[in-house]
């Protein structure tokens, strides 16, 4: 076991991470030592499909637009369920970072007199995302990457997989993590750490996300017994490639495309008459489901999926590619249909985890104790829950949210670094990590016979059918015993790789157990929730019920139990108000 | 760890037209021929010109074939792995053999690998593979993550082409009913389709890859957007989709030839700062890149530019860069 000082281990590499590493490392004089540990190489992090822009109010004298109604839009799109003081920091401060952005040099597409251009989005009343093409995230993701190794005090470990935060007496100590390349086991010590390993949407099958968004960190915290919160809200984006899941971006129809069910009628005239095609995401997927249920949709014949149209041909071939280019490439390539002469066959999928660790407005992680932070803790970015989006995100803001709550996390931690002493005992934890390493290499070593990809299949599967959309108390306690019965047969699973080399094996074998263990606070948080509130829509409690479910839930493993409890949520200007769009 | 000296002749390439002009020189002098120092300066040259031939075709004759100068053994012997599918096909669904050729680390030789797998019309080559692991071979090494073409990480060699697994169909891309899947030659290996990416990323690192403004506090405080013009954002603008796959590196003639060339990623990288109005680094990036082991070591194969999947066209980047360095040094900006 390799042991490494730090002054901050940064735990991922996407918008979150990297935003963090950067403010950190300039706030500190790049004088502290940072290092970036991700299981990916640190440009490839998920952040990069991100399509279609960053909110903002850049120019309120421009637009009348105005921090107020951003926060308000974001409030709403909540249904109430966000804390609105959260929302406001994202307001007031999403603007300046589509500024940082541009300064290190993100390509936005610009208007005619050389100003950042922007978009209408889903839920927003007024056109306030900021675009570059449809590859914001990507082209944020290069900036950032590129920005981090100019910097000098920051490490990059590419292609370490974390397997543990270790935390003595409600203070963090290390992370340990196995280097992809060679197997070999590290500890990382350091005073502060920041958890930025985004969403766990592969709980399911039918993703928007990437192989890799296993909800790696917020597994950890939860194992190291630190609270999640509202876990069972899980973004549908509505608009998701048959049979691939391949994520078409909000923004087509932000630019004018059309939803038409089988009957080639605009059915979101139905569900959100002023909205359209522009309401938040919870309610469109809502509305496919619902078309599809009520017979008006199509089935793909090869993969047995049922879906509704996404209509571009209406939209000019040279809006397509100087504006949504991506989405025309991916879809010729994937499924041979060019959206400017065919439309797209979409139905909903999982895409954004509205839940995660529980972090207060500085984006610390809260400790044990309700009302205190874990000392030297951050959690940001999708992993992280402010909570910001509540109950049902509005496009366009996660990418806000991971620079706000990058900068202020990167910006609190030298003043932490200078403040906290060292008094851990340095040996007491290489001891616990010496033990986690004898984990690990006991599952190498297991003598079961389960095939973890068997599990992962199955778990995708219970989820797919039994936790979508529209949820049913039966089938959730159905998918509470499929859960359950799969942790139990996790016990017995087998990593056939043995060798040092890029074991990805053993990679997918903990990440499964990671995705095990989230699926369960997903349904039970599911299950205890009996109304219906943004993305969580129960069938037999169709209405929102404030007067007992305004609130969050927050889950805690004590031993080996999932404990839940509620705190309230933060109201400062908005009552909540029927939801209509 | 990349290829054999023999083929360093390729840096000669560009030499071409020395042994020419010395040739005509000689020509001239033949009149006065009759020295031994002579006779042994004429076979120099003979030599000089046979190798820089030979190199000649290297780079620009045989591009498409697989680089047989690499200093990397396969292990002759195909393993078949039998698996129980499923075997009723369609139009729609059919079995195809896909033939993997995995590095081992320990031997350090590639083994070829033949798996039979169910694959429908949508299939990439990355699904299915990881079919494959999960259903018959979890063994297998490979890097992948967004499966949409922007992250990066699946390139590999299928079927002779440097190309992302994501990307490409399987269906429109078998021959006869299988399909060949090789790991990027152009960077170190690690595991069977796993290529080691140290040495890129600090290729990619060394060249200064990011916005550089006079003054720094007012680049990060970022009081007021810079105001861009859509002309001026489309000079940059194509050079900056680069997603840092590898794949121009390991189409590359050269830079798998000479280690020295920094290769065409990073090049590519250097034009698109240089290219952006809000850069103001200036001519130092053409300092930085006016040097035979950055632009001048290019011989224009376009290799990268074809592989990239992308659309990025590095050797544009490089030609554009080496204009503009010989416009300043003959004084014309």
């Amino acid at each position: 076991m390799e042991v490494l000082d730090y002054d901050a281990v940064i735990l991922g590499s996407g918008l979150g991470g990297l935003t963090t590493a950067i403010h950190a490392s300039l706030k500190g004089k790049k004088k502290i030592r940072i290092a970036v540990v991700t299981k990916l190489h640190a440009m490839r992090s998920h952040s990069v499909s991100a399509e279609g822009g960053i909110s903002g109010v850049l120019y309120p004298d421009a637009t009348n637009d105005t921090v107020e109604l951003h926060a308000y839009d974001t409030v709403k799109g909540s249904d109430f369920l966000a804390d609105q003081d959260a929302v406001e920091i994202l307001a007031n401060s999403a603007a300046d970072e589509i500024r940082f952005y541009d300064h290190i040099g993100v390509s936005w597409n610009r208007t005619d007199d050389g100003r950042i251009q922007q978009r209408p989005f889903g839920g927003m009343t007024i056109p306030r995302t900021a675009f570059a093409a449809d590859k914001t995230g990507f082209f944020m993701m290069r900036a950032l990457y590129d920005e981090v190794v100019g910097l000098g005090n920051v490490d990059i470990f590419h292609e370490h997989f974390a397997t543990s935060i270790l935390m003595d007496g409600g203070k963090f100590e290390g992370l340990t993590a196995i280097n992809l390349a060679n197997r070999q086991f590290k500890l990382f010590r350091a005073k502060a750490c920041v958890i930025a390993t985004g969403g766990c949407s592969r709980v399911y099958g039918f993703t928007t996300t990437a192989h890799s968004s296993t909800g790696d960190g917020i597994a950890l915290a939860y194992r190291a017994g630190l609270p999640l919160k509202d876990m069972e809200f899980v973004q549908f984006h509505p608009t998701a490639l048959v049979p691939s899941g391949i994520l078409i971006t909000e923004a087509a129809r932000g630019e004018g495309g059309y939803l038409r069910n089988n009957r080639g009628e605009r059915f979101m005239e139905k569900y959100a008459k002023s909205k359209m095609e522009l309401a938040p995401r919870d309610i469109v997927s809502r509305a496919i489901v619902t078309e599809i249920r009520e017979g008006r949709g199509y089935t793909h014949k090869e993969s047995g999926m049922a879906y509704v149209h996404l209509d571009l041909t209406h939209l000019d071939a040279r809006l397509l590619d100087e504006r949504l280019p991506m989405i025309r490439e991916l879809s010729i390539k994937s499924i041979n249909v060019d959206p400017h002469d065919e439309p797209l066959p979409i139905r909903p999928a999982a895409h954004f985890t509205m839940g995660g660790i529980h972090v207060n407005t500085a984006g610390q992680i809260m400790a044990e104790d309700e009302g205190k932070p874990a000392a030297g803790m951050w959690a940001v970015g999708e992993c992280g829950c402010v909570s910001v989006h509540g109950s049902n995100r509005l496009g366009s803001n996660s990418l806000s949210q991971c620079s706000v709550w990058g900068r202020l996390a990167g910006n609190a931690i030298p003043d932490y670094i200078a403040s906290a002493g060292s008094g851990s005992d340095g040996a007491a934890t290489v001891s616990r990590a010496e033990k986690e390493e004898a984990r690990i290499n006991a599952l190498l070593e297991s003598s079961g016979n389960v095939n973890p990809y068997e599990l992962q299949g199955s778990l995708q599967k219970t989820m797919d059918d039994l936790v979508y959309v529209y949820r049913k108390t039966d089938e959730l306690l159905k998918a509470r015993q499929a859960v359950m019965e799969l942790k139990k047969q996790y016990g017995g699973i087998y990593v056939t790789d043995k060798g040092n080399e890029f074991n990805s094996n053993l990679r997918d074998a903990l990440e499964i157990g990671n995705l095990i263990d989230l699926a369960g606070v997903i349904v039970e948080g599911a299950i205890q929730r009996k109304e219906s509130r943004g993305a969580h829509a129960m069938v037999e409690y169709p209405k929102r019920d404030d007067e007992n479910y305004l609130k969050h839930t927050i889950a805690r493993r004590k031993g080996d139990e999932m404990v839940l409890s509620y705190i309230p949520v933060t109201i400062t200007k908005w009552k909540p108000v029927e939801r209509v769009y | 760890m990349r290829r054999s000296w023999l083929s360093m002749s390729a840096v000669y390439t560009p030499m071409l037209g020395v042994p020419v002009l010395l040739y005509l020189y000689m020509i001239f002098n033949l009149l006065h021929f009759g020295t031994a120092a002579d006779a042994v300066l004429y076979l120099a040259m003979a030599g000089l010109a046979v190798f820089s031939v030979v190199s000649f075709i290297d780079v620009f004759v045989d591009r498409h074939r697989p680089p047989h100068f690499l200093n990397l053994q396969e292990d002759s012997r195909t393993r078949e792995h039998h698996a129980d599918i499923d075997t009723t096909v369609d139009e729609n669904v059919r079995i195809v053999e896909v033939k993997i050729k995995r590095f081992n680390p320990q031997s350090k030789k590639l083994e070829e690998n033949s798996y039979k797998v169910r694959v429908d019309r949508f299939h990439s080559v990355l699904d299915t593979i990881l079919d494959i692991k999960r259903k018959q071979d979890p063994t297998i090494a490979m890097r992948y993550s967004c499966r949409m073409g922007i992250c990066g990480s699946c390139g590999m060699v299928v079927n002779g082409k440097p190309v992302l697994a994501c990307e490409t169909n399987v269906f429109k891309n078998m021959e006869e009913g299988s399909i060949t899947v090789a790991p990027m030659q152009g960077h170190p290996l690690l595991k069977d389709l796993v290529t080691d990416f140290d040495d890129f990323f600090s290729r990619h690192a060394s060249i200064a890859p990011n916005i550089h403004r006079k003054d720094e506090v007012e680049k990060y405080e970022a009081k007021k957007e810079y105001i861009q013009t859509k002309e001026e954002l489309s000079k940059f603008l194509p050079f900056s989709y680069c997603i840092m796959c590898g794949l121009c590196v390991d189409a590359c003639p050269v830079v798998n030839i000479n280690p020295m060339f920094i290769g065409p990623q990073a090049l590519s990288q250097v034009q698109r700062y240089h290219a952006d109005s809000r850069d103001q680094l200036g001519v130092k990036r053409l300092d930085m890149v006016d040097k035979l082991t950055h632009v001048w070591d290019c011989e224009f194969a376009g290799a990268c530019s074809e592989a990239c999947p992308k659309g990025v066209d590095p050797a544009l980047s490089i030609q554009l860069l080496k204009t503009e360095i010989v416009k300043r040094n003959f004084g014309r900006e």
